[in-house]
């Protein structure tokens, strides 16, 4: 699409060029055209990649906008339903990440690979080192290595005692150490501190000047602008603009590409008045399961009536913020009002009680309990109303779970059976039916649509309008700007643990959305710097 | 209490340091890789048992021990074929593996009983060494079994600790994932090590009754393979602290026989309960301890490995 | 170039248990055969033979039903943890607790009524088990320390405990030097209920009965699968995890402690160390066997029950008693290949292809 700005010297066999390459330089990485379907969803529509040798190219997307099933296919993890992989101008067949190193692309992952009792330079050499192991001499030749690239670690410590920043180096290393020529990075400051972000941009800049080929996942505007060198955005499984150079283009603009031009869905169901406070979250703050700083002093309120919809990146706290409203994270101070009292230590159950529903965004494993029947997760909230001393009233149960699934359509065979049958469409719509059929003063819900398909998404969507329209408060956290948009009422942008905006979901723009989103928000001075 | 009988106690220490290392180096291979083997009691009965039919039949102790070798790890690759390959329960498959060893061994052994050995290993011989006052007895006129126990032990930490080999065997047993990611094969190394595990266990059966007690009997193993378990706890997980505890445990077993004659007024039953008292404490103390650095037991412990399934 | 991969089924095969049950019999039936054909003896003599012995008559039953007393209880026992996920691997240690609860009961108890004598016994067994795992139920929900290790570990030690009071304190002055506890007075012993079966066979069908019920129709038993299924939909659900580890793994002991007391009042002259006789192990077998649901360790139970009887009956026979062991070890091998077989499909994969395991 665009020339390459600033090409780095003249490098690699350029002659053999694969037929309708434009350029005289072969690409290091093309991907050309690649479709990969799961059941019920498109990840890869058509999407294509292509990355000029020893350049940081960042790859920008939504979630779901098939970033990682790009990159997935890119290493060897998937193959492609359809499409080509050419690599330095030779197209591959990936079978195994294994194939994809061979041919010199290696990938971080965004989940860590190591060994924690396992000292770094055991980590970086596991699989490939030769059959007697020489520490002195492997631990200095992995040093070297480090050392070549600007990457400070100490090769004899063991990983459990590294911050997330040296561990992600180690996983860099590992790459490096078996020569990858192309380094994948999925999200990779999703877990770095700003100053660890800023280090490893300088580590990407060195490794490229070095001759390697960066593919960079992020979120982060200031990030791509900062250290990249080109762009593509995708979005919808496709690839809305390809290898921009970072010099030509904006913040703003790469925003608009990421969250596209306008909602598809444009019919809003009316807005109710809304009434008193029924949920209020004050100066809220608690850490994450690494025990990292999640939410940095968070306020929000939700009155009786009324959708407020949370948007943010994922990984910005908006999980911590649901689990800490429904009392299951570890609140360090600032409270939770639920109905005008104060239930910041309150337990989940007696949330519960005063009204509040859950929809937790682990729908099978802590909204539903997988090798339990339909029955037995119908009652997990209420199982208490159906006893009879000791007993649980099977009959009465029963009653109450055929009447869930036939008012919210739950499609299942057997009620006594395990419900690791059941569709996630139905699955959600047991739980989000679980949750709401009580009429609930309070509903948080987690990314409720998340995985369904079109019909699921729209019975959940209703299910959730009807509640507002009966008058309780909704706090619907969504990565799903569209959701989002349509549904709320007040929409919230989360940032680093915080809310950094607010808008109208009407007359918002949506690249002004982006932005906030992304920690650039023109209606805040404050929200750039996280800690 | 005289000179001879601290000899006669620590000679037998070693000895009974030795039998129990054998077997619970077997066992801390298996576990290093991620499989608990609770069959260990089984496979050195079916090791004891194979060494004395084989030498019965062919008079040939070393014969005798390469039999019992292979039997002891045939039936650990029988534990490595369910858990591994079919996915089961690791606790049920040992359970049973106990309780089919030494079934098979009483079938196997039960026209032996009672019979005089067809062939013994004889004790080394290291000529002047065994005159050196104390260590000479104590430590140069055992058994080959005792040497091979040191052996195996320094094989043991070569090859874990300073090859690919060992780094890929224990990482199976720390995070199967990250090995497997690495190019390993999950289920050969765990298979491997289970194997390699049932023939140190089939060589500690052996080292009954090809030397220790040359006799063949039901229950010969005595509860020692539950030892062997407890060892590799409380040897946390590495050769040379495993081999301390050996010792330790070897002693207790030593002087089970002998308070009375050191005139010591302390229950030999009670001093039999102690390798397990003091394993039971270590274990808490490692996890009081895990709370801000791993433990040292192997993460994958236990835990069958798939891959992910989509 | 291909080879077999395993592939998860969307939905476990119904009614799979029981058939892999029978085929983990067959096999162990058909080994059976070839082990006895060995050894020269006809294996269908062989095979009457113990059926005859352990269900050919009320008598046989009798037998039978005693043994399944035991391995019920301690089957019930690893069921109750396993229904939480947890592993109590000292079920053996705990019937010996049991037992010796009960034993010193009948030394304070001199002269008191049968009745009394046995409640009371009955009551300290359980409260042994109880106490000796207590302390890996205590160290589990604390301290998250492994139950299996500590359970496995206090097995030895409690067989070591009985071994020291026998050879001491518990010493009867007129063995003559030999280390054995006295003989239980008549008035210590169960009651019998026909032929030789005593009514310990009532108590253990009851207490499996009632654990069947509370698992399965009480909010505690319902708690439980919460927790077995998933901890963290567990707390959602406002059920605490530390709390249920401890009560399930002390209450797994005190059934265990139950078998112990009943095993020595309902079969046993005087506790001895070997009066457990590795009910605990085969009661793991049990469980896994019934899937962790008490009504198939009462079924299972039995099965062993007649497996163990019938193989004492052979020895007359000049078999090996060691065959009856064989086959249970080889029931539950057997039907564990055919039970992953009721979870996972065999499916022809070329080379070394990966996408299929995904």
């Amino acid at each position: 699409m665009t020339e390459p700005s600033h090409p780095i010297g003249p490098t690699g066999p350029s002659e053999t060029s694969g037929g309708d390459a434009p350029s005289v330089e072969l690409p290091a990485v093309e991907l050309r055209d690649i479709w990969k379907r799961f059941p019920g969803v498109v990840a890869n529509a058509g999407a294509s990649l292509r990355v000029r040798r020893g350049s940081v190219h960042a790859v920008l997307g939504e979630n779901g906008a098939g970033k990682s099933t790009l990159m997935n296919v890119l290493s060897g993890v998937y193959r492609p339903d359809e499409g080509e992989v050419r690599i330095d101008g030779v197209a591959h067949h990936f079978r195994t990440p294994a194939d994809a190193l061979a041919a010199g692309v290696g990938m971080v992952h965004q989940e860590f690979r190591l060994v924690p009792s396992f000292t770094v330079a055991e980590n970086v050499v596991l699989g490939a080192c030769e059959r007697i192991v020489r520490r002195p001499a492997v631990e200095s030749a992995v040093e070297a290595l480090a050392g070549r690239f600007g990457l400070a670690i100490e090769p004899d410590r063991p990983v459990w005692q590294l911050s997330m920043g040296e561990r992600q180096r180690v996983e860099i290393l590992k790459a490096l150490w078996r020569d990858a020529r192309i380094l994948i990075l999925d999200e990779p400051t999703a877990v770095l501190t700003p100053g660890e972000a800023d280090e490893l941009g300088a580590v990407l800049r060195h490794m490229a000047d070095d001759g390697r080929t960066i593919v960079f996942i992020s979120h982060k505007l200031h990030e791509v602008t900062g250290f990249c060198d080109e762009a593509t955005v995708l979005r919808g499984g496709k690839t809305v603009a390809a290898s921009l150079s970072v010099a030509d283009t904006d913040a703003s603009e790469l925003a608009g590409l990421m969250v596209g031009a306008s909602p598809v869905i444009t019919e809003r169901p009316p807005a109710r008045e809304a009434g008193e406070i029924r949920l209020q979250v004050r100066d809220l703050r608690c850490s994450d399961d690494r025990g990292l700083p999640a939410l940095n002093g968070l306020d929000l309120a939700v009155r009786s009536g009324q959708i407020v919809g949370v948007a943010g990146v994922a990984g910005n706290g908006q999980r911590e913020l649901a689990q800490a409203i429904a009392g299951l994270r570890h609140v360090e101070s600032g409270t939770v009002h639920l109905v005008g009292e104060d239930r910041t230590d309150a337990t989940p159950r007696q949330r519960f009680a005063d009204g509040l529903g859950y929809i937790p965004e682990d729908r099978i494993g802590v909204g539903l309990a997988p090798r339990l029947s339909v029955t037995d997760n119908a009652v997990l909230r209420t199982y208490g109303r159906h006893r009879r001393g000791p007993f649980l009233d099977a009959a009465s149960a029963t009653g109450h779970c055929r009447d869930l699934v036939d008012r919210f359509g739950v499609r299942t065979g057997p009620l006594d059976e395990p419900i690791a049958g059941l569709s996630g469409g139905n699955l959600q719509r047991l739980l989000v039916g679980r949750e709401l059929v009580g009429g609930p003063r309070v509903v948080v819900a987690a990314q409720p649509t998340r995985g369904l398909d079109v019909q699921g998404v729209k019975a959940i969507q209703d299910l959730l309008v009807g509640e507002r329209d009966a008058g309780a408060a909704v706090l619907l956290i969504s990565e799903d700007l569209d959701e989002l948009s349509t549904l709320a009422d007040r929409l919230l942008v989360m940032h680093a643990g915080r809310i950094v905006a607010e808008f109208d979901p009407v007359t918002a723009e949506r690249h002004a959305i982006g932005e906030a989103m992304i920690g650039h928000a023109e209606t805040a001075d404050d929200t750039g710097g996280d800690q | 209490m005289n000179e001879a009988s601290l000899i006669g106690l620590f000679e037998a220490t070693v000895s009974f340091g030795a039998l129990l290392y054998l077997a619970a180096l077997g066992e801390m291979i298996a576990e290093k890789a991620g499989i608990l083997n609770l069959g260990v009691e089984g496979m050195m009965a079916m090791g004891a048992v194979t060494g004395f039919v084989v030498a019965l039949q062919t008079g040939n102790p070393w014969v005798a021990f390469v039999a019992a070798v292979a039997a002891g790890a045939s039936v650990g690759l029988l534990h490595g074929f369910f858990t591994v390959v079919l996915g089961a329960e690791q606790v049920v498959s040992g359970l049973s593996l106990t309780i089919l060893g030494l079934g098979l061994a009483a079938f196997v052994g039960r026209g032996s009983v009672g019979q005089p050995a067809g062939a013994e290993m004889v004790p080394v011989d290291w000529g002047p060494l065994s005159d050196i006052p104390w260590a000479g007895p104590i430590l140069f006129a055992q058994s080959p079994f005792v040497y091979l126990a040191v052996i195996a032990g320094f094989v043991t930490w070569f090859v874990l600790w300073r090859t690919r080999l060992g780094l890929a065997v224990r990482a199976a047993g720390e995070s199967a994932s990250t090995a497997d990611a690495a190019g390993h094969s999950v289920a050969g190394i765990r298979l491997a090590a289970v194997a390699v595990g049932g023939g140190l266990a089939g060589a500690s059966g052996a080292y009954l009754t090809l030397s220790l007690t040359p006799q063949w009997a039901d229950g010969i193993v005595a509860g020692r393979g539950w030892i062997a378990v407890a060892l590799v706890i409380f040897g946390a997980w590495r050769p040379g602290r495993v081999a301390v505890g050996a010792l330790l445990f070897g002693l207790t077993l030593a002087l089970k026989t002998r308070l009375q004659t050191f005139g010591v007024d302390f229950s030999p039953i009670l001093l039999s309960m102690l390798p397990y008292l003091l394993t039971i404490s270590v274990l808490v103390v490692i996890s009081i301890r895990s709370r801000n650095r791993p433990s040292p037991a192997p993460a994958a412990l236990g835990i069958a490995y798939r891959r992910e399934e989509r | 170039m291909s080879r077999p991969v395993l592939v998860r089924r969307e939905q476990v095969l119904r009614g799979g248990q029981p058939l892999a049950f029978a085929v983990g019999l067959a096999v162990a039936l058909v080994v059976g055969v070839a082990l006895l054909v060995g050894s020269g003896h006809d294996p269908l003599r062989v095979y009457e033979r113990m059926f005859e012995a352990s269900l050919g008559d009320p008598r046989a039953w009798s037998v039978t039903l005693n043994r399944a007393v035991p391995l019920g209880l301690a089957g019930l026992a690893v069921a109750v943890a396993g229904s939480m996920g947890l592993w109590n691997i000292g079920a053996e240690g705990q019937i010996m607790a049991g037992a010796i609860g009960a034993a010193w009961v009948v030394r304070i108890g001199e002269g008191w009524p049968s009745p009394v004598l046995i409640t009371a016994m009955l009551a300290a067994a359980v409260l042994g088990g109880g106490l000796l795992a207590l302390g890996p139920a205590i160290a589990r929900a604390r301290l998250g320390v492994n139950e299996i290790l500590t359970t496995l570990m206090l097995n030895e030690v409690a067989i070591r405990l009985v071994q020291w009071l026998t050879h001491g304190r518990w010493k009867d002055p007129d063995s003559h030097n030999f280390p054995l506890a006295p003989m239980l007075p008549d008035n210590a012993r169960l009651p019998g209920l026909f032929e030789r079966a005593h009514m310990g066979v009532v108590l253990a069908a009851v207490v499996i009965l009632l654990f069947g019920v509370a698992a399965s129709r009480t909010a505690w038993g319902y708690e439980l699968r919460v927790a077995g299924s998933s901890g963290a939909t567990a707390r959602y659900a406002g059920i605490s995890l530390p709390r249920k580890i401890l009560t399930v793994l002390v209450l797994s002991g005190g059934v265990a402690g139950f078998a112990g007391g009943i095993e020595l009042s309902g079969t046993s002259d005087r506790i001895t160390e070997s009066l457990s006789n590795g009910f605990g192990f085969a009661g793991i077998i049990v469980a896994a066997l019934a899937l962790m649901r008490p009504s198939g360790v009462a079924a299972v139970a039995l099965l062993f029950g007649a497996v163990q009887i019938g193989g004492q009956s052979i020895q007359t026979m000049g078999v090996s008693s060691s065959v009856s062991t064989i086959l249970q070890a080889l029931i539950l091998f057997g039907a564990i290949a055919a039970g992953v077989l009721t979870r996972y499909r065999v499916e022809m994969v070329a080379g070394d292809a990966t996408e299929a395991g995904r």
